[in-house]
């Protein structure tokens, strides 16, 4: 397994980063009840990891045993009739899913699901606790219609069915849901936290750290456990024993970045332009999403640029990211903003050397 | 009193001769009944002065006494027919006089009411109507002398006094009932019979007018698109290359048609001869035919088929020849048997057709297609077209002319079906004729070529849109004739022309605007001029769009509304016509675009397009605001989705005209389709399908925690790295060190645990950027292809790239770990492989001594490899204790822990004589309690013996064999 895996804490003891969130939570479930839990952090920051951990505090080792189902609903919306199918991890006591994969209809399955959880609700509630937990990923990324029709479906229902919600940005999930939750924060770890982290698995697999190796991984991951962690291990299966200055592997789409980051700051013209599309398209067809292109583009050319034109650029990242999220094509806006960046660009080397 | 009375009636007698005789003389009359009444009324005041009033019945009484009176005075005079004659007349004049009296009454009612000033008035105008009388009595007495100057003149005076005495009578009895009695019943009868009169009066004035204005109409009202047609081939406005094309086509029918129509009608033989200068030799027989027909009477078609048979047959040899060569020529009709014209509406297609069929001595049969759609009804015209000719001796070939063909049903259905069913079933008789078959099958090739009908008459079809798909198959078989508009100059010379002609002022700069507006279609201009003319109105320049010129509701191609965003016509410097231009230039984008419809695919269009331009841009600053309109373009379009208000779409051509507005230039620009949006969502879906399709294979206890974008961004680039480490070398498992067994072990177990293997791919299938080893012609890559995600154009990644070998290792200890790993998760052994671990990790303290021991033993190992598989095949039959025996044991202890090493994850135990003495001691301990002190007693005596037997036999026999080997022992 990859050490990714391999170290993950299983129980909320075991977990390393956010210990007073991991004991919040502990004494949250010791008693015998828990309130709707929302999850918001960024990427890479443990937040699934610890509704792992939570879970097996619930219901105890079982909690492991989950298996994956493709399910089938038919449900009855009005005049028509809808199939639809979704892939569940499911397990006694929990379901995890991830509603937004069914698109638009994303508000059939969430009530479907809970309505059959609150059916299907155990009788002999001795010893046990009497609700199930559904964890719902990607709250973030449900239609505003399905976190209404989720507002009153979690109030109705309270009583058999508790939610876990995970998300990745909690201003994208209405307030009436968040009002509705307690609101967990699970913030990206520090780089103290994450060089703490890689020298414990650098103990457990025997391997010598030189000093500063671990700060330099963390400082290169972005706050990002995962990616440290990875990068750990690809530098180890590269070249050990480990030097001060070895190299660490980037991705190769961050490469890919800095390369249309060159091109841009190189020449600003219709035909450079052109070019650099051809170039985000590739991005994008490689399924990784606009948002991230253009927040990486922006670092990128934030680095080459002078203190005099930063904040005029990061204004317009934000306004034209702005309007991607409102529009549909994201290829038109980070076109926009790469035009408006070689305009701004351009103006200011014409008015610097003339 | 009694001289006045006898003076009026003589005038009346005057006006009624008069009227006879002359026509305008009734005007006068008519003056003089309005004089008329202005005596009445002074006999009527006299009247009611003396008499009283008298009762309603009385009225009755004085209308019975004229007529009684008239009669018996008629009796006593003599009964000459002339006197008669004269008597009749005055009765019809006192008729009249009585009708016109009581219209004079009807006035009179309405004259006394006023101020009596009025009647001084009234006296005044009696006095000079007195001496007028007087002058025409002595007219009348001057024709009566010579007839009865005496009696005439006593009789007239005495009939006039007495139905002036009635007439005043009837007045003051009805006068005196109005004012009493029944005023406003009268007064309702007189307005009812004013009303009725009024009425009369309007409808004959009516009927006059509509008689006029119809015939005008009909004179004048013909339309000029009609009256102005073009009548002959040097009128056309169409382009002088295509007329002369089509006409050239129609001609190459001559042959087929008027070759074959020689025999039916003289009239088409003199046309074939006078407009074809032929061959000497095809004249001849013209020549010979034509008196044949000359000499005999006119007889039935099957006499003269019979009188040319037997004039070949005892005509000479070069009759024969010459018949044989007009055969041969008339077997060459133009290969394309159907012409297709298309263009915009408007450009003279139709007309073209007329006067080229015409030219050649067609008659035009037209059929349109969007009429009769069909295949049955189009079928039979097309069939009367082809076979039939008319009766008539003036009788020319025919001509078919199918109009908006692209209006045709497609599929099967309609014009085009037919059309291509004539084509077809021509070729087919003759390539059953070409084959050399047997009897029946030309029988039935016969009979099929008689039924089906050939096409033998030219076609010639007309459509707008050419790409129409009901015309596809049409277009493979016609010759296509595609029009472009004319010159606006050729346009406005035949407007002005017809202008001169019609009277209408126009100047050549409006019908140079006229016709550029309206694309140079010739049909609009002329409705357009004619509906102007008709209102009394000047064509005027600068009004064109706000007059009622319209334009047509068409939609373009998509790559004309590209050309047209992106190209700017020349404006001519004057600010006005500046000013038209832009807003017409607006206007017309505004049509094109919202027209189409398809706003998503011009936006693309757009977008695809923009920077291949070149417009002069110092600081890409019209860049951006391009951008920024297809931004608003997708956030409007998004929201109108989002939110349903479809009203909205109304304001997304909008974005276009902007687009227009910043970055149109006069040179044209070079568009192509925009594709790469398309493209990218495929792929995207592609690979987002393989990361889905991944994501559900791998175990969820490791799946849960991770999604599809962290996929993307933290996961693959890693993990390429790590799947392929350059430490590992592909060689045998018995010769790694300990590090490169437990990097292998590592490496095998994360491909395990995320589904990762490789698989065997035909070297064309991989990309070329791709290392792989041609030669072998098979090449091993990942699957699923993680290495897709990380190759960008014109990028390259320093990723490592294993040997073919290498992957092929790989694969086997993929396929090995997962065949062990379902057999351990059968027997659930959770627990136990965590005691082995604790066991091992123990055990390998004190490893450090015997591990040259081992070394040696792997070596000998390896040395006999062949004898070790011989000896493994003969291990159940040895039982003697040899040195065979104790190799093979080593061996299969070797094997085994191979497959315990790759189990165990933590597999740093080296294999050892003493571990494997160890293991066994503890297991013996374990399962023995008992026998301690038996067996420690026989360690002690036979050490290396002792071990051996113990050892084999404990893997390969169960208990009760061992109790047996220990009696032996």
């Amino acid at each position: 397994m990859l050490w990714v895996d391999k170290y993950r804490p299983k129980t909320l003891d075991q977990v390393m980063v956010h210990t007073d969130i991991a004991h919040n939570l502990k004494k949250l479930v010791t008693e015998q009840d828990s309130p709707h839990l929302l999850f918001y952090g960024p990427s890479g920051s443990g937040k699934k990891t610890l509704i792992m951990a939570l879970l097996r505090q619930m219901f105890g080792p079982g909690a492991e045993k989950v298996k994956v189902e493709n399910r089938t609903w038919k449900i009855d919306a009005g005049s028509r009739s809808l199939d639809l199918e979704l892939t569940t991890l499911s397990s006694a006591n929990h379901i995890e899913m991830s509603p937004s994969d069914a698109g638009f209809q994303d508000r059939y399955i969430v009530q479907e699901v809970i309505k059959e959880m609150a059916k299907n609700r155990p009788i002999d509630t001795k010893g046990k606790k009497g609700f199930k937990v559904l964890v719902l990923n990607d709250v973030d990324k449900l239609s505003r219609e399905a976190q209404h029709s989720l507002r009153r479906t979690m109030e109705k229902y309270s009583a058999y069915c508790r939610l876990i919600l995970c998300c990745n940005s909690s201003s994208r999930v209405t307030e009436a849901i968040r009002s509705r939750c307690l609101n967990v924060r699970i913030n990206a770890p520090s780089e103290e936290q994450i060089v703490q982290v890689l020298e414990f698995i650098g103990k457990k697999e025997g391997l010598q750290l030189p000093p500063g190796f671990a700060a330099r991984i963390a400082e290169k991951s972005n706050r990002n456990l995962r990616r440290a962690i990875l990068s750990f291990e690809t530098c180890r299966v590269l070249q050990y024993p480990f030097t001060n200055k070895q190299a660490i592997p980037p991705m190769d789409w961050e490469e890919y970045i800095s390369e249309i980051a060159s091109d841009i700051m190189k020449e600003q013209s219709p035909k450079r332009l052109f070019q650099v599309r051809g170039k985000l398209y590739e991005l994008l067809i490689n399924c990784i999403p606009p948002e991230i292109i253009l927040k990486r583009l922006l670092y990128e050319l934030l680095r080459k640029l002078d203190a005099e034109l930063k904040h005029e650029v990061c204004h317009w990242a934000a306004y034209y990211e702005y309007r991607m999220r409102l529009g549909q094509k994201a290829i038109f806006h980070i076109e926009a903003f790469v035009a408006k960046f070689m305009s701004i660009y351009k103006s200011f080397l014409i008015a610097t050397f003339g | 009193m009694d001289d006045m009375d006898m003076d009026i009636p003589l005038p009346e007698e005057l006006e009624f001769l008069e009227s006879n005789s002359h026509f305008a003389e009734q005007q006068e009359e008519e003056d003089r009944h309005y004089y008329f009444p202005d005596l009445d009324p002074t006999a009527e005041i006299h009247e009611s002065n003396s008499q009283q009033s008298p009762p309603p019945p009385d009225l009755a009484a004085p209308s019975a006494e004229p007529e009684s009176s008239g009669h018996k005075r008629s009796c006593p005079p003599s009964p000459s027919p002339p006197e008669e004659e004269k008597r009749a007349k005055v009765r019809v004049a006192v008729e009249e006089d009585s009708s016109a009296a009581a219209a004079d009454e009807d006035w009179l009612r309405y004259s006394p009411p006023p101020v009596p000033e009025g009647e001084p008035a009234v006296e005044e105008m009696a006095f000079e109507k007195e001496k007028t009388l007087s002058r025409y009595a002595s007219e009348i007495d001057g024709e009566c002398m010579p007839i009865t100057a005496p009696s005439g003149n006593r009789v007239y005076a005495k009939l006039n006094r007495f139905q002036g005495e009635e007439r005043v009578t009837k007045l003051d009895y009805n006068g005196y009932s109005t004012e009493l009695s029944s005023e406003p019943v009268n007064v309702i009868l007189e307005r009812l019979e004013q009303e009725a009169f009024a009425k009369a009066l309007e409808a004959s004035s009516e009927g006059q007018s509509v008689l006029d204005v119809p015939e005008a109409q009909m004179v004048h009202e013909r339309l000029w698109v009609d009256k102005y047609a073009p009548k002959s081939f040097t009128e056309l406005l169409s382009d002088e290359q295509t007329n002369r094309e089509v006409l050239l086509w129609l001609k190459q029918w001559d042959s087929i048609v008027f070759g074959s129509e020689i025999r039916s009608t003289s009239d088409d033989v003199l046309s074939a001869l006078k407009r074809h200068s032929s061959i000497v030799h095809n004249q001849k027989p013209l020549n010979s035919k034509f008196p044949r027909m000359s000499r005999g009477p006119r007889w039935s078609n099957g006499r003269r088929y019979k009188n040319s048979r037997s004039m070949d047959e005892s005509g000479s040899s070069k009759s024969i020849q010459d018949i044989w060569n007009a055969k041969s020529r008339n077997i060459g009709p133009p290969e394309p048997k159907i012409l297709l014209l298309c263009g915009p509406p408007g450009l003279g297609k139709t007309t073209l057709a007329h006067v080229a069929a015409r030219q050649c001595g067609y008659h035009v049969v037209e059929v349109n297609a969007s009429d009769d759609r069909s295949t049955a009804t189009i079928e039979a015209k097309i069939l009367d077209v082809v076979q039939m000719n008319s009766v008539l001796s003036d009788s020319r070939p025919k001509c078919l002319v199918v109009d908006e063909i692209d209006g045709a049903l497609g599929d099967g259905k309609g014009a085009v079906e037919v059309l291509l069913k004539m084509i077809s079933s021509e070729r087919k008789p003759d390539a059953g004729k070409q084959s050399l078959g047997k009897g029946q099958q030309e029988r039935k090739s016969s009979k099929k070529g008689s039924k089906t009908a050939s096409l033998s008459r030219p076609v010639i079809c007309i459509c707008n849109d050419l790409y129409a798909p009901a015309l596809r198959p049409l277009r493979q078989v016609a010759k296509v004739h595609i029009f472009v508009q004319p010159t606006v100059s050729r346009v406005v010379n035949r407007l002005t022309y017809i202008c001169n002609k019609e009277g209408m002022k126009a100047s050549a700069i409006a019908l140079t605007a006229l016709a550029e507006y309206t694309e140079c279609d010739i049909r609009s201009c002329l409705n357009s001029l004619q509906f102007l003319f008709k209102k009394k109105q000047a064509l005027n320049v600068f009004d064109i769009g706000s007059q009622v010129v319209g334009q047509k509701d068409m939609s373009k191609n998509v790559l004309d509304i590209w050309k047209e965003i992106f190209h700017k016509r020349r404006t001519k410097k004057i600010e006005r016509k500046s000013h038209r231009g832009k807003s017409f230039e607006f206007d017309s984008l505004y049509s094109l675009v919202s027209n189409r419809g398809d706003s998503n695919l011009i936006l693309d269009g757009i977008h695809e397009n923009v920077l291949r331009l070149n417009y002069h841009d110092p600081v890409m600053q019209k860049t951006v605001e391009c951008f920024n309109n297809l931004g608003v373009y997708d956030l409007m379009h998004q929201y109108i989705m989002h939110t349903q208000q479809l009203p909205l779409y109304v304001y997304l051509p909008l974005v276009a005209i902007t687009v227009h507005h910043i970055v149109s230039q006069v040179q044209k620009p070079t568009i192509e389709w925009p594709k790469s949006h398309q493209r990218y969502r495929t792929m995207m879906m592609e690979k987002m399908d393989i990361l889905n399709t991944w994501h559900h294979k791998i175990p969820p206890y490791i799946a849960r925690n991770l999604s599809a974008s962290s996929f993307v961004e933290d996961l693959i680039s890693p993990l390429l790295h790590i799947l392929s480490p350059p430490t590992i070398r592909p060689v045998a498992f018995q010769l790694l060190s300990d590090k490169e067994k437990n990097d292998l072990a590592q490496l095998v177990s994360t491909m395990v645990s995320y589904t990762i293997t490789y698989k065997t791919v035909k070297s064309d299938m991989l990309p070329q950027t791709q290392r792989c080893e041609v030669a072998d012609g098979l090449a091993l890559s990942l699957v699923p292809p993680i290495s897709d995600f990380i190759n960008f154009k014109d990028y390259t990644s320093n990723h490592n790239v294993l040997s073919v070998a290498m992957k092929q290792v790989l694969v086997h200890e993929v396929e090995k770990h997962k065949i062990l790993q379902v057999s351990n998760d059968k027997t659930g052994a959770f627990t136990n492989g965590g005691h082995e671990v604790i066991e091992t990790g123990t055990n390998n303290i004190p490893l450090a001594n015997t591990n040259h021991a081992t070394a040696v033993d792997m070596k000998t190992n390896e040395n006999q490899a062949n004898v070790l598989s011989q000896q493994l095949n003969a291990n159940p039959t040895a039982v003697s204790p040899n040195l065979n025996s104790d190799k093979s044991s080593i061996a299969a202890d070797c094997g085994k822990l191979l497959n315990m090493g790759n189990v165990k994850k933590p597999s740093r135990t080296s294999s050892s004589f003493f571990d494997r003495f160890k293991k066994v001691n503890v297991k013996g301990l374990q399962s023995n309690d008992r026998s301690l002190p038996e067996e420690a007693t026989l360690d002690k005596d036979r050490y290396p013996i002792l071990f051996k037997y113990n050892e084999g036999f404990t893997n390969a026999v169960k208990r009760p064999v061992r109790m047996r080997e220990f009696l032996s022992l």
